[in-house]
């Protein structure tokens, strides 16, 4: 589903990462993924290019499941086989930041037809029902303007107090600069949140050619949050900076975030760096200054690529009527490898181990992960868990 | 009936205090916390203060040996305080997503990162009012119900006093995990400890940390406590005894060590043991409690203890026929004013094994003394543990193989059901026997018949554990019988090893066997001894009396200030060997 998803952002021109919220999202890949617990099974399809469902069973311990609807108003098309899905597009392992992309217009957007304006907004409808908890999760997502963004999310569950809560989120993303401002039932909260990017403003257009030459061609992103919450009276703010290589920069792919929470006396760094074209190592640093606890977290990435068994040379049956020798073929573009499967590993201070490995077997998606805490050396392994994805 | 209920010993005992704080802290991080505590919450100090509650029986709706059932009413308003330390999560933001569903998280980025501050609270002026309704079977454990919500007020001070809304949140909080620890966990404790220690189908269970248990205390050589005269012999008042003296006080003591055991069950232990060795297959059923009162004036017969030979018969002598055996006699009657001098001193160490007929005439006295005596509910089962203990420690010194932590489980045993089949095989059952031999032999048995609960709660109970306690209990109860400790003293001497300690462990001991009950009844001897044989001879009384105590014991376990109880006291016996 949120391969689905992406697909509406993709299509509908929104660029996901330009938030303050996604500041971190490669070091949260690396290091904070999730392991799975117990065994999953997920059945989805995208049985027309606008509407998309998903079944997902569960056990741990229990049985459970869930149900999910997708409508979108935009037709998608993603390869939505699992047996054609990209591997790539479905991990999230590290993110290279992409080149700022310049947004149409409005007027682009329009249409005229008769002298009446057709065109209509892009609106993403979801809806997910877990079943034995009687849960409900709704999402309305709507492209207000190529820059913006409305989106609406919403829970409901009886365990909850007043039954549930919504979250209105709502996007301003100039490229440049992107703002959000968000308001959640929940505490009454209130945020805004802001992010901005040093370096060239796309929608002048690139002046100037990439200077691949320079030891560092990246962008420098700096942010801050702040949030209210109403009813409780309490509060919290961040500020937060990185700096990412653009994909122009021929070196050493790096990502490096730096947040700050000053109300918390928090500090973290994280440090994220794609050391081949099969590893990225990401390494995270918290201290707070006013209980001096810290925090150092590990993480990896390793791609398995599926290793192409080279094509015996034999001499056609041609070039052998002909006697001749084959011609000496160029050599071959090399085609996009496959990926076999990714496999992520964590490690904490405390010795918690995470591993987690994705791949793909014929038609299927598996994630196979386990956490292990190597300080309980009785009961090491502290979850193991498989998920199997399907999808037509 | 009267009741008499002990609150100091409790108070006394430094093991008791840290069982007590073991087992409050896993019973507050049992119950999911809320997410504003991020770590476990330690039980840091914990002080039952010097008051008492009030306890005021309301109903008593059925009475037997193995079942009671009471309405009693509680106040309490003392000077118990409790302080807890923990860690709390400063950032609002961080607990405010923590219950929220991620579906619509806000998602902040670093706002909510953690800010952990160590949390130190101190709960105090805790008035509890209830009425408890009390429901004992021996088959079904004890049951305790509070009718109503039992905590009016407590005050609750902390790290954050100065900041009102803090405090107030936190006044708020603890009132309420306070309330459903006592309307829910409590009970549901209690009742898991009195199976553990009345249900010997329980025990198993249980066996693997006994096992634990053991392995410390194998560690600890066994010792024959009559080897070497105890060291520091202290008659019933405290007053220091010369060789002499201790000499003659263990020949008195051994006399009535004998008392302490009913004929019947002498004859019937006696019976058990023949047909081990004739191959009878008649086995004497052995009440769960040989009550004093039943020893028939008869069985004084027995000669003075010492060593006569006699007893062999009963004694588990045939099988391990001790060198030397110790025999631990109490002798109670402190009151009677007995010929005895210091009866207590009953720890006898007799090169032969005892006799079962020695130790029926030490009944005789007692017996008498003990009638006059009033009863006092006491926890005392933990004597039996201490001869238990004793015994095993006289058959390890034979066998040298039985480990103390045996003896618990054989404690239970006796008590309950029929003593241990006969049939035994001799290596693996040896324990067993012996200690269900011991008992029958030495007066503890008949204690732990009845305290046996408490007995069995404490498994493995060293030896020194009961040299500890004599010598403090004595000068501190002046008018109850005890002499349990001067047996003590004896035993201590007896044992190098455990001379050592009584001196300084007395209390500790208990603790290291049985963190749960075990400790509690030895150490409950000592003090409490003189008053624990009185009850004993007032069955009836002697058993409601015990009930109560095991349950305030309980109680007091969880919640200090609750216990009412002096059955709390056994645990400061607990053995310091460890």
């Amino acid at each position: 589903m949120d391969y689905v998803q992406n697909a509406f952002y993709d299509a509908s021109n929104w660029n996901l990462e330009n938030s303050y919220s996604q500041l971190t999202a490669t070091a949260r890949a690396l290091l904070e993924f999730e392991t799975p617990r117990g065994f999953g099974l997920s059945v989805s399809s995208l049985s027309s290019p606008n509407f998309a469902t998903s079944y997902a069973i569960g056990s741990v311990g229990l049985v459970d499941g869930s149900l999910s609807y997708l409508y979108s108003s935009l037709p998608l098309r993603p390869a939505s086989q699992s047996a054609n899905i990209e591997l790539e597009d479905v991990i999230r392992g590290y993110r290279q930041i992409q080149e700022l992309r310049k947004h149409k217009h409005s007027w682009e957007w329009e249409q005229w037809h008769a002298g009446k304006r057709i065109d209509k907004r892009d609106t993403l409808l979801y809806g997910r029902l877990y079943l034995p908890q009687s849960t409900l999760e709704a999402l309305y997502l709507r492209r207000l303007t190529p820059t913006q963004q409305f989106k609406l999310s919403a829970v409901s569950d009886g365990r909850l107090r007043n039954g549930g809560t919504i979250l209105a989120l709502h996007q301003y993303d100039v490229g440049k600069y992107c703002a959000e401002s968000l308001y959640s039932t929940d505490g009454g909260l209130v945020g805004i949140r802001g992010l901005y990017n040093f370096g060239p403003d796309p929608r002048k257009g690139i002046t100037e050619p990439p200077r691949t030459e320079d030891r560092f061609y990246g962008r420098f992103s700096a942010g801050a949050e702040v949030y209210y919450g109403s009813l409780n009276k309490s509060g919290g703010v961040s500020f937060g900076g990185r700096f990412a290589t653009l994909p122009a920069h021929n070196g050493t792919p790096l990502t490096a975030t730096l947040t700050l929470n000053p109300l918390m006396g928090n500090i973290s760094t994280t440090y994220a760096v794609k050391a081949g074209r099969n590893l990225a190592l990401c390494s995270k640093f918290d201290f707070n200054v006013y209980s001096y606890e810290s925090d150092l977290m590990l993480g990896c990435e390793l791609w398995r690529m599926k290793a192409k068994a080279e094509k015996i040379r034999v001499r056609s049956m041609a070039a052998k009527l002909e006697w001749r020798l084959d011609e000496i073929e160029k050599k071959p573009i090399s085609e996009p490898e496959q990926v076999l499967g990714v496999l992520k590993a964590r490690v904490d201070q405390n010795w918690k181990i995470g591993l987690l490995w994705e791949g793909k077997v014929k038609e299927l998606l598996f994630t196979l992960g386990s956490s292990i805490d190597m300080k309980r050396t009785d009961q090491p392994f502290r979850a193991i868990g498989l998920e199997l994805q399907y999808s037509s | 009936m009267a009741f008499n209920f002990n609150w100091s010993p409790l108070t006394a005992d430094a093991e008791f205090y840290k069982r007590a704080q073991e087992m409050l802290t896993t019973a507050l991080n049992k119950s999911p916390k809320p997410p504003i505590i991020v770590d476990d919450i330690l039980v840091n100090e914990l002080n039952l203060g010097t008051t008492p509650p009030e306890l005021e029986i309301l109903e008593i709706g059925d009475l037997a040996e193995d079942r009671f059932r009471g309405i009693f009413k509680m106040c309490y308003s003392g000077d118990a305080f409790l302080t807890l330390k923990t860690r709390v999560q400063a950032n609002p933001l961080n607990t405010y997503l923590f219950s929220k569903p991620s579906f619509t998280s806000p998602m902040p980025l670093a706002a909510s990162s953690g800010l952990t501050i160590p949390l130190q609270i101190t709960l105090s002026e805790i008035k509890l009012s209830a009425f408890i309704i009390l429901v004992f079977s021996r088959q079904k454990g004890l049951t305790l119900v509070f009718r109503n919500d039992p905590l009016e007020s407590l005050k609750v001070s902390s790290t954050f006093d100065s900041i009102p809304f803090v405090r107030d949140y936190l006044q708020k909080e603890i009132e309420m995990q306070l309330r459903t620890l006592m309307m829910d966990e409590l009970p549901a404790i209690i009742h898991r400890l009195s199976l553990r220690l009345w249900c010997p189908e329980y025990g198993p269970k249980e066996e693997e940390e006994a096992v634990n248990i053991e392995n410390k205390e194998k560690e600890e050589v066994a010792v024959d406590p009559f080897s070497s005269p105890p060291q520091d012999a202290v008659d019933a008042r405290g007053n220091v005894l010369d060789a002499n003296e201790i000499t003659s006080l263990s020949l008195d003591g051994g006399s009535e060590i004998h008392s302490l055991f009913s004929q019947k069950n002498l004859l019937r232990l006696g019976a058990l043991n023949d047909s081990h060795r004739t191959l009878s297959l008649f086995t004497p059923s052995i009440r769960d409690a040989v009550f004093r009162a039943w020893a028939g004036p008869t069985e004084r017969g027995d000669s003075v203890g010492t060593s006569t030979p006699v007893t062999p018969s009963l004694l588990r002598s045939h099988s391990y026929t001790p060198s030397s055996s110790t025999t631990y006699t109490f002798s109670r009657n402190s009151d009677d004013g007995h010929g005895h001098m210091p009866s207590r001193p009953s720890l006898v160490s007799m090169h032969s094994a005892t006799t079962g007929l020695s130790l029926g005439s030490g009944r005789h006295s007692r017996s008498h003394l003990r009638k006059k005596k009033n009863r006092v509910v006491n926890l005392r089962k933990s004597t039996t543990t201490d001869d238990s203990a004793s015994e095993s420690g006289q058959s390890e010194a034979s066998a040298a193989v039985v480990s103390e932590p045996a003896f618990p489980t054989q404690v239970e045993e006796e008590p309950e059901d029929n003593i241990i089949t006969p049939p035994r095989s001799p290596s693996g059952k040896v324990r067993f026997r012996t200690s269900s031999i011991d008992l029958g032999d030495s007066p503890r048995k008949s204690r732990i018949s009845t305290p046996i609960r408490s007995a069995l709660s404490s498994k493995p109970m060293p030896e020194e554990a009961v040299l500890e306690p004599a010598p403090v209990i004595g000068n501190m109860e002046p008018t109850a019988p005890i002499f349990s400790r001067e047996h003590r003293p004896s035993m201590v001497s007896a044992n190098p090893v455990s001379e050592k300690k009584p001196a300084s462990a007395s209390v500790s001991q208990p603790a290291k066997h049985n963190p749960f009950l075990a400790p509690a009844p030895v150490l409950t001897e000592p003090s409490p001894g003189g008053i624990i044989e009185q009850a004993w001879v007032m069955k009836m009384a002697g058993e409601i009396a015990r009930r109560n105590h095991d349950e305030k014991a309980a109680r007091g376990g969880f919640w200090a200030s609750q216990d009412t109880r002096e059955d709390s006291p056994p645990p400061a016996y607990e053995p310091k060997a460890l």
